[in-house]
């Protein structure tokens, strides 16, 4: 049996035109392949510092 | 295409850039993962499941952002399930991604172009989250008012009908509720929402469903047979009932009876129901125009609003040029002042309304040129007034009237303050007038300012006269 006050919950107030704005700014848009890039420039760095400190 | 993360280079079948020599297998794995997910959304929103539409291309955008078909496809799917504002955020995102050759700006363009539709989307906005606000107060008669004048104003606003769907149901309207819920399955076919209140609802409706499924074996307890091109169907234990003229008659006419009643209770109900809806539909339509045409009274009302504040500062601002003690009413004395000046020569006069005007106008705040002139006046009246004040204070010095010769001098000390003269008297009307504090002041003045003149000689005795220190 549905509760009704529980199912009210699950309903959210919709975005206005005046708030697109801020949820543009606020959303955040780091991705997999940027997660990605920065490890394989870390190890990079990692590897070339070895790379200094043995020479 | 993919593009090397590291140059920018298009990367081609090796797993290594051609052109940097990066190590792009990863890279082009989660490239490939976030287009299959793409795919996944496109079929999906292809079936209109747009709640699976959405996980895919969420997805899909996790593993690369710049997806811009998933972002635009996303957008398109939002503005299905009528989530236009999340759809015009996801256009805009793209649209700053590719500014150029984007299909993002026309669908923004699109939306935008048309004014009126922008308002009355954020009007349906407003009124379901009004809808919302009023369920959790337990206004559930005006949310239903409310929302279904969302709906006539935006169809596919799923989140709506179930909102809806769910305040048929708490009233137990299960068949209101099952129209709206079977509405928003039309629109997006695998809702987990949706079905589940359906499951409800339908439960609700048909709580006897095992009752019919005898029904369905007794059709097929009948003989089927083919003769010749027709096939006949004979129902096992059912036997024709024996038919007599006046019982036709009066089947007939039961028939017709019935036929009456049913035309009665079935299509004037439904001619009445069509006339209310459409009066319904032109209420809700003039309602809508209202609402939009109240927020356009409310937006010129406060454009009234600011017009007026700024006429009123307008207003100050020429009273300040041409009203009481104005910009040019101080120019006007001045010039007169000095026009005065100049053809009578009355120092006093001059003064006395230099000082006015310097009591009532701002100076700092007026024109450089009036500043000059103000200044240039008194200037050139200066010196005649520290004359005419030494010759009026000597004048009241001699017949001992000393208070109005200390302020003679100190007006002749003031327009002249390099007058030997006039400061020494001032010592000596203080001295008279019995001022002895002030006297020596002035004296130690003279000695300091104009060290082994005759006149700081005299103070130096006068001072000594009164301290009693030689």
């Amino acid at each position: 049996m549905i509760n009704f006050e529980e199912e009210l919950k699950k309903f959210h107030p919709s975005l206005e035109v005046e708030e697109a704005e801020d949820a543009i700014y606020n959303q955040d848009l780091t991705d997999m392949a940027d997660l990605l890039v920065k490890m394989i420039m870390g190890s990079g760095q990692g590897a070339a510092q070895g790379l200094e400190e043995e020479q | 295409m993919i593009y090397c993360y590291n140059c920018g280079c298009h990367l081609s079948k090796p797993d290594f850039c051609t052109s940097c020599g990066a190590d792009v297998t990863l890279y082009k794995k989660v490239m490939h993962i976030s287009n299959m997910y793409y795919n996944e959304g496109l079929e999906k929103a292809g079936v209109r499941d747009l709640t699976g539409a959405v996980v895919s291309l969420r997805q899909s955008l996790k593993f690369n952002k710049n997806n811009l078909k998933a972002r635009n496809l996303l957008g398109l799917v939002y503005f299905e399930m009528g989530e236009v504002v999340t759809a015009l955020s996801e256009w805009v995102i793209s649209k700053n991604i590719r500014p150029e050759k984007n299909i993002a700006d026309e669908y923004i363009e699109k939306v935008r172009s048309n004014s009126t539709r922008l308002e009355s989307i954020n009007q349906t906005i407003k009124k379901y989250n009004r809808s919302l606000a009023l369920c959790c107060q337990g206004s559930k008669d005006l949310a239903v008012i409310q929302l279904k004048k969302v709906l006539s104003m935006n169809p596919r606003f799923i989140r709506a009908h179930q909102l809806l769907a769910l305040l048929y149901m708490d009233g137990e309207d299960w068949e209101r509720a099952e129209r709206e819920l079977r509405k928003c399955m039309d629109i997006d076919k695998n809702n987990l929402q949706t079905m589940r209140y359906l499951k409800e609802v339908e439960a609700m409706l048909m709580p006897d469903e095992g009752v019919k499924q005898p029904a369905k074996r007794r059709k097929e307890e009948a003989i089927r047979y083919q003769s010749e091109n027709e096939l006949i169907i004979r129902p096992v234990n059912v036997k024709e009932p024996k038919r007599s003229g006046m019982s036709t008659l009066v089947n007939l006419a039961i028939g017709l009876i019935i036929g009456m009643a049913g035309i009665y209770f079935l299509v004037v109900p439904a001619a009445q129901s069509k006339v209310r809806n459409e009066d319904q539909q032109i209420i809700t339509k003039i309602s809508s125009e209202s609402d939009t045409k109240t927020a356009r009274i409310q937006e010129l009302e406060n454009q009234i609003t600011k017009l007026q504040a700024d006429m009123e500062a307008l207003h100050g601002q020429i009273d300040g040029f041409v009203g009481q003690d104005g910009t040019l009413q101080s120019i006007e004395r001045l010039l007169a002042v000095s026009a005065g000046y100049l053809e009578s020569r009355d120092v006093f006069a001059a003064e006395a309304e230099l000082l006015s005007i310097g009591q009532s106008v701002d100076l700092g705040a007026m024109t450089e040129g009036y500043g000059r002139l103000y200044q240039a006046v008194f200037a050139a009246i200066k010196p005649e007034l520290a004359t005419s004040y030494f010759t009026q204070g000597s004048n009241y010095y001699k017949i001992a009237e000393y208070a109005e010769a200390v302020s003679a001098f100190q007006k002749a000390v003031e327009y002249n303050a390099e007058d030997i003269e006039s400061l020494f008297m001032l010592g000596e009307a203080y001295r008279m007038g019995g001022d002895t504090e002030n006297a020596i002041a002035t004296y130690d003045k003279v000695m300091e300012l104009f060290p082994g003149t005759w006149r700081a000689n005299s103070a130096k005795q006068s001072k000594s006269r009164l301290t009693g220190i030689w």
